[in-house]
């Protein structure tokens, strides 16, 4: 009997443990890459995340220029930067999805899932339109060995594209 | 077979699947193919997002300094699907051999202005509508890949409400499902709806002067 009193704690414990955490946490899908970020219990609509799951997650830093990855920064507007940032404590929290729309780049999100996806900004999916160079990308074959179109210069590429379905 | 015959002239084939189901679903084409061309997998239909594309088979041209020179076509390079397609392979084979032996000098290699108005996207008056499909899709590829198949669906959807023209992201999606119970349609259904206009986009190679490789004005 005890045993049994001992096994229903683990797992009553365990089901708990698992629901705070999912209602806590949430998938960000950016550049491709899925990171496991903390969100602000109860939060808004909004996905407010901390400055280390930004980091993490998107590579981007909050600088006194503005938001920032490597040479690309997106200043935040003046009158509008409680939008954006949130200082807790020693927590500072960064709602992203408004900075998504700030630069323009779609967001999609599966509630049930609790997955955030930000897709391409328009300005980097139709660059090559204006520049005409043929986006480069990398991809495995059979081998799982991985080629990047850009390995090809100084040759004529034929790229074809097919499918089994 | 066509690479062979040009491989020597600094002329490579990559051909990409556009396969959810990765080496799964493609690996057993490629194997039987045996290709000696650099034959990849796109699980993410990267190259689809990438160049705007919007069925299968697109081919596009890229110059020895990685510049587009003729954007995405219908890329038949031989006649299996003819039936469907009412299309020749052979202009377009010609016209990639004369390409890999003359390079810029072709007359297929299309001047500046006419690669701006043809990379012109078709949904051209709703980008941020294609940019909105392209992150359902691959949300709903990235929810499929985790065994979350019947919640991928609302966003396979989604996707092709927002893209109507792309057939990628309708038949991979009916692909992965029984489309009819799922998506109330099939793709024999979908082209019956098109109603006699073209599935693929017509090929728009030059008219040439008969005989010979000039175009004729």
């Amino acid at each position: 009997m005890r045993k049994y009193f001992l096994i229903l704690t683990i797992v009553t414990t365990f089901v708990m443990t698992a629901q705070a955490a999912d209602q806590n946490t949430r998938t960000i899908v950016y550049d491709g890459i899925a990171t496991e970020v903390t969100v602000v219990p109860n939060s808004s609509a909004d996905l407010w995340i901390t400055t280390n799951d930004l980091a993490r997650a998107t590579r981007f830093a909050i600088k006194p220029q503005g938001v920032c990855r490597d040479e690309l920064c997106f200043p935040l507007p003046h009158n509008r930067k409680a939008e954006f940032i949130s200082k807790q404590g020693a927590t500072t929290w960064f709602n992203l999805s408004e900075f998504a729309k700030l630069i323009r780049q779609p967001v999609v999100t599966d509630q049930k899932n609790g997955v955030w996806y930000f897709g391409a900004r328009a300005a980097e999916q139709s660059g090559y339109l204006a520049s005409l160079e043929a986006p480069n990308f990398t991809l495995p074959d059979l081998n799982g060995k991985l080629h990047s179109l850009a390995d090809f210069r100084g040759q004529k590429v034929l790229l074809v594209t097919w499918a089994s379905w | 077979m066509l690479y062979q015959e040009l491989k020597a002239k600094n002329f490579e084939i990559i051909s990409v699947a556009q396969d959810t189901g990765g080496a799964k679903d493609a690996g057993p084409w490629i194997t039987a193919a045996k290709p000696e061309y650099t034959a990849l997998v796109d699980e993410q239909q990267i190259v689809t997002r990438k160049y705007g594309m919007v069925n299968v088979p697109t081919a596009v041209w890229i110059d020895e300094q990685g510049r587009i020179v003729r954007p995405n076509e219908v890329a038949f390079i031989d006649d299996r699907f003819k039936s469907f397609t009412n299309m020749e392979s052979a202009p377009y084979i010609d016209a990639i051999r004369d390409w890999a032996t003359k390079g810029a000098k072709s007359v297929y290699v299309l001047s500046e202005a006419e690669l701006k108005a043809r990379l012109k996207p078709q949904s051209d008056d709703r980008p941020n509508d294609r940019l909105k499909a392209d992150a359902e899709f691959a949300l709903a590829e990235y929810l499929y890949k985790r065994g979350k198949g019947v919640d991928a669906i609302p966003h396979f959807k989604e996707a092709q409400r927002l893209d109507p023209d792309n057939w990628n992201y309708k038949r991979q999606a009916w692909a992965l499902s029984d489309a009819e119970r799922d998506y109330g349609t099939s793709f024999g259904k979908e082209v019956k709806k098109l109603n006699g206009k073209p599935y693929y986009a017509p090929r728009k190679l030059p008219e040439l002067k008969k005989g010979t490789n000039e175009p004729r004005n």
